[in-house]
């Protein structure tokens, strides 16, 4: 079932997902708390109404181009009927003892299959390519994991999708969205299990002990993860 | 001037969700699939449903009038490419033709359907042209589906304007006196103290009258009940 959510995206993420200047995995991500979340749901159709009214209102000149044979070209295409509008595609994620249903936007993005790898600490990760600017994952924390404490070169927004973690500053549940900014520094654990949806628009750098030793290697991941998409 | 009434038509309909809810409402009761005479021909909404039931080329050559410069520089906004934006007209402008029949009232105005299949194929288009994984499209991060979840929420909706419309009955139902003290405390949530100022009663014959009028509102619901 659908639960309230504690932590929501900014009004102004909000505001750029309805207008659709946003990259392709903070958009699945909005995306998918939005499905879980009905507050989110409400307020991003309010600012599709604004998006459309400054959308008029923005001055728009003739370009002067003759557009006759594009409509001509238009109309020779059928229309869609009204059955042909529903596809439905499998939303469920099978973890060790049971299964998670997923929001329909990670489903899809997950459906050519998800690699696992083992990070260490009982956290595992697996990366889909959304686009070439950040890197997205979906994060398993097994119960009792605790990551290395780190913090984010840019952004990080993971959504909770099943169980729970916590870090300095709060502790998280399903449909969840958290945002940290360069500045957060963090070190989450869970305690029941955790499956999240991750989107890094920059790698993370670790600042304690021996992990520090991982940065090079984030780095290495992070282009990595860049370059797996330019071969598409 | 076009440009002007039309962006004001949003404005409106915004302002006043009360009318469009009425006539979203004019649109379900009727057996007739969404008579179109009961919008002015001339609005986006009348010449979308033209070309969604009638295949009407002529309300399609007006839309395309309407919005094609809008698209053209919702692309150039976010592509900043004037060939991409072109090409955005025509993508876009080719789901308005496709999608038509698809449109209802339920979906809200004619401007901000367009407006968000146009930022659709936009997204698309950019992933396109940027050689970007294909496995989710515009169409998954922004589903229609989000309305399903949203019906249930209208039926909800519906079942508390009845509720209401019971309780306004009952409401009235009373005497003067009692109606007045309920409206002060429950519908403009006074406190009693405020309430007692407001009406000029002492605090104990607000509280025996508020009492006596609750009485009274449980027994004719009770009874609508039995």
């Amino acid at each position: 079932m659908i639960n309230e959510a504690n932590f929501h995206p900014s009004t102004e993420l909000l505001q750029k997902f309805a207008a659709g200047t946003l990259s392709g995995g903070m958009n699945v991500a909005i995306s998918a708390h939005v499905e879980l979340c009905e507050l989110c749901r409400k307020q991003t159709s309010e600012l599709e109404a604004k998006a459309t009214i400054d959308w008029l209102q923005t001055p728009a000149d003739d370009n002067g181009a003759e557009y006759s044979d594009m409509i001509a070209n238009i109309i020779s295409h059928p229309q869609l009927n009204k059955a042909e509008e529903k596809k439905s595609i499998l939303s469920e994620m099978h973890m060790l003892d049971h299964s998670v249903s997923l929001p329909k936007v990670l489903a899809k993005a997950a459906a050519e299959g998800l690699v696992w790898k083992k990070l260490g600490g009982g956290i595992n990760q697996a990366q889909i390519s959304l686009d070439d600017e950040t890197q997205c994952e979906f994060i398993y924390m097994q119960p009792g994991s605790q990551t290395p404490v780190h913090k984010h070169q840019g952004s990080e927004v993971t959504l909770v999708l099943d169980g729970s973690f916590s870090d300095e500053l709060g502790q998280y549940g399903r449909s969840d969205f958290i945002m940290r900014t360069s500045i957060d520094v963090h070190q989450p654990r869970s305690d029941e299990g955790c499956l999240c949806f991750a989107v890094l628009d920059k790698p993370l750098t670790f600042t304690k002990g021996i992990a520090r030793l991982l940065n090079p290697l984030n780095n290495y991941r992070f282009k990595k993860a860049l370059s797996q998409n330019t071969n598409f | 001037m076009a440009d002007i009434s039309l962006a004001m038509d949003t404005i409106m309909m915004g302002t006043f969700p009360a009318k469009k809810e009425a006539q979203r409402k004019q649109a379900r009761d009727s057996s007739v699939p969404l008579a179109a005479n009961r919008l002015d021909p001339d609005s986006d909404e009348s010449l979308l449903i033209a070309v969604g039931t009638k295949q009407s080329t002529d309300a399609f050559n007006e839309l395309f009038n309407r919005f094609s410069k809008r698209v053209f520089a919702h692309g150039m906004k976010i592509t900043r490419n004037e060939q991409l934006s072109k090409d955005l007209v025509q993508e876009a402008m080719l789901t308005v033709w496709q999608k038509a029949p698809l449109y209802d009232l339920d979906r809200g105005t004619a401007q901000s359907w367009i407006f968000t299949l146009t930022r659709n194929r936009c997204f698309d288009m950019l992933r396109k042209q940027k050689r970007q994984p294909s496995c989710v499209s515009a169409d998954d991060i922004w589903p229609g589906e989000f309305e399903d979840v949203d019906a249930h929420g209208k039926k909800e909706h519906e079942f508390i304007e009845v509720e209401i419309s019971l309780v306004e009955k009952y409401l009235s139902q009373l005497p003067a006196a009692q109606q007045a003290v309920v409206e002060q405390v429950y519908l403009f949530d006074r406190t009693h103290e405020e309430a007692s100022a407001l009406l000029e009663i002492p605090l104990g014959t607000l509280k025996s009258r508020l009492r006596l009028a609750m009485g009274k509102l449980r027994q004719l619901i009770g009874n609508e009940n039995d």
